[in-house]
């Protein structure tokens, strides 16, 4: 213990410490007024004229969390990850927004604000310290050199006030960098929650491109690969057909029906894997379903903007099954198909004149007709919407599903 | 009648070859991408192109922008394009700058050997061939037009099978009509429709171009 005491003077770390401090010093510097014009900056945006300076003073000063890392490594052995990026999305009121909310920039503030006086602070009382010791120690030494206005045996007294402050300056030193320390992980390192976010954040992303990927993978594969063995299949059994007798030919014909089904099936489902038809937009999407039916539909879409990609696929998958019900099961004459915006909502209703009867089908081997619409419904609860059905026997059908504007 | 094919699948590529030949129709060029087809195309001077949309480099549209250039260089060419689904937009920009001579087709129709037959044979005496899923699509859109919108449900069935590039006596047998009543369902066309009294075929293909143009705007 004594002996740590007495030798905390010449340990490594003292001196890496007292090189921190000055370069330290030296990076906080520059930062300081940017500080300033930050905190004035904040203080004027009330009157509007200080919100263009505070903005561009939390940019730049999100980026000293990197600026003030080399001094650290250097000499503490002490690193922090980069701040994970600012959220943006377009127009200029979001840009301002995402950056007067970027946490990560007002604790960069803080920082910058108190960094300097900690620096001088830690400058004078430890390095000026140091230096004034070493000073004191060697007085005796400069009675020689310099004539000083005392005897040489009072200079004795100094050597005892400079060994005192050469064995405090350390722990001085050590306390002011510790709050340094201190002040870097609260202030610069990003906070655990924050860092997990940003991890979910990066793998979720990932997660989606991975998976636009492989559907797109998958469609081209289809295309490219199935689909053109089929047709070349198809291909084949015309040639054998021109040369086939009658035993032969109704065989081969019904081959080739077998063909265009599957090539037909097949278009289906690379379909549903991204309904081209939603590029266009949902109400385009929403007429193409209308006129592929046998039964006619009349189709009214109010909707204000463009629903997001989830929301819109629902509803277009949802469309698209309620009329093939309506096609296949319900033996109606006309259909409508009714879409809008109202109270923070989409409204989807679906009617049609058939024989009704129509409900959520409770067989588990998913064989009956209706299992379609438990599934619609599952759909709609998964997006926190809702679904219902009104179909008494007899007639008429009305389904309404209702979804969040926004997910 | 001379035919040069681009698919870059070598196993459709010869079968498409074979059937052709099985049909007396002389395949002058097989190649499997737009550069070599433009080239084929410049030396053969074909009667007709049949085309893929999908080629390299970039499989996405090389095949179409082959045959739009195609359809401008060389007048004498006609254009049958396949696609591996329906995109109404590659089938408005084939028509919206040469109107005759060209077809859009979904790949399937090559298995029903006779549609496949009479759309190219449509295409190379200058008429249109378009996919009757296109034409599906196209109709479901509620028409912005005004004409259009003026057509009866049996007008609009017509107008379906004129769009894909259908004769009136080819119509006629489809919906089991009396050819002269098919014609006269088809003046009525060209009148709510506004159209010029010019020549007849001219008329049908500005009739399938009203359409395209209701749709894209």
């Amino acid at each position: 213990m004594i002996r740590r005491l007495l030798l905390a003077p010449v340990e490594r770390r003292t001196w890496r410490e007292v090189r921190y401090v000055l370069v330290g010093l030296c990076f906080a510097l520059p930062v300081f007024p940017l500080a300033v014009v930050g905190v004035v900056g904040a203080v004027y945006s009330l009157m509007t004229i200080g919100l263009p300076f505070l903005v561009v003073a939390l940019l730049l000063l999100r980026r000293t969390v990197v600026w003030f890392r080399p001094p650290a490594r250097w000499f503490l052995d002490l690193d922090w990850p980069s701040p994970p990026p600012r959220p943006t999305s377009g127009g200029a009121l979001r840009f301002v927004e995402s950056v007067l909310r970027d946490g990560t920039a007002w604790r960069a503030l803080a920082y910058a604000v108190v960094k300097l006086p900690l620096m001088f602070a830690a400058t004078y009382l430890g390095v000026g310290a140091a230096l004034l010791g070493v000073l004191a120690v060697t007085y005796p030494a400069w009675w020689f050199l310099v004539p000083l206005d005392r005897t040489w045996g009072g200079t004795w007294l100094f050597v005892l006030e400079g060994v005192g402050i050469l064995l405090v300056f350390p722990w001085v030193l050590r306390l002011l960098v510790g709050l340094d320390r201190i002040l870097i992980r609260a202030l610069l390192a990003p906070t655990p929650d924050r860092l997990r976010i940003a991890a979910l954040e990066a793998s979720q992303a990932a997660l989606r491109a991975d998976a636009a990927a492989i559907l797109r993978r998958v469609e081209r594969n289809l295309h490219d690969g199935t689909q053109a063995r089929l047709v070349t299949l198809g291909v084949t059994l015309s040639r054998i057909e021109a040369r086939a007798d009658d035993t032969v030919r109704p065989l081969v014909e019904d081959a080739q029906e077998s063909v265009v089904d599957a090539l037909t099936e097949l278009r289906d489902i690379v379909r549903g894997l991204h309904p081209p038809a939603l590029d266009d937009g949902l109400p385009v999407a929403i007429e193409t379903l209308a006129g592929r039916g046998a039964v006619p539909v009349d189709v009214h879409v109010d909707l204000a903007g463009r629903p997001p990609d989830v929301i819109a696929s629902a509803l277009y998958f949802t469309v698209a099954e309620l009329l093939t019900n309506v096609s296949k099961h319900a033996g109606a004459t006309r259909a409508r198909v009714d879409l809008r915006a109202e109270n923070g909502s989409l409204r989807l209703v679906v009617t049609d004149d058939g024989r009704g009867g129509a409900r959520l089908a409770t067989s588990v081997d998913g064989t009956e007709p209706g299992t379609g619409l438990a599934g619609l419904r599952r759909r709609a609860a998964a997006l926190d919407g809702e679904f219902s059905i009104d179909s008494p026997v007899g007639g008429p059908t009305t389904v309404t599903m209702t979804l969040p504007q926004e997910v | 009648m001379r035919v040069v094919i681009a698919e870059d699948n070598v196993l459709l590529r010869d079968g498409v070859r074979l059937l052709l030949a099985d049909h007396d129709i002389a395949v002058v060029a097989a190649v499997d991408n737009a550069d070599e087809l433009l080239a084929a195309v410049a030396t053969h001077r074909p009667d007709a192109a049949i085309v893929d949309v999908r080629m390299p480099p970039t499989h996405t549209d090389e095949g179409l922008r082959a045959a739009i250039r195609i359809r401008s260089e060389y007048p004498e060419t006609a254009v049958l394009v396949f696609s591996q689904w329906v995109e109404t937009e590659y089938a408005r920009q084939l028509l919206a700058e040469h109107p005759t001579g060209v077809g859009y087709l979904l790949k399937d129709r090559i298995v029903r050997t006779r549609d496949f037959l009479d759309a190219l044979r449509r295409v190379t005496e200058g008429g249109t061939a378009l996919d009757p899923e296109v034409v599906r699509q196209l109709m479901a859109v509620r028409p912005r037009d005004e004409g259009l919108a003026r057509l009866s449900a049996r007008e609009r069935e017509i107008l379906d099978l004129l769009a894909e590039g259908r004769s009136n006596i080819a119509i006629a047998e489809r919906l089991h009509l009396a050819a002269r009543s098919v014609e006269k369902h088809v003046t009525a066309i060209f009148t709510k429709l506004d159209l010029p009294q010019a020549r007849t075929d001219h008329r049908r293909v500005l009739a399938v171009l009203r359409y395209l143009h209701a749709r894209s705007e």
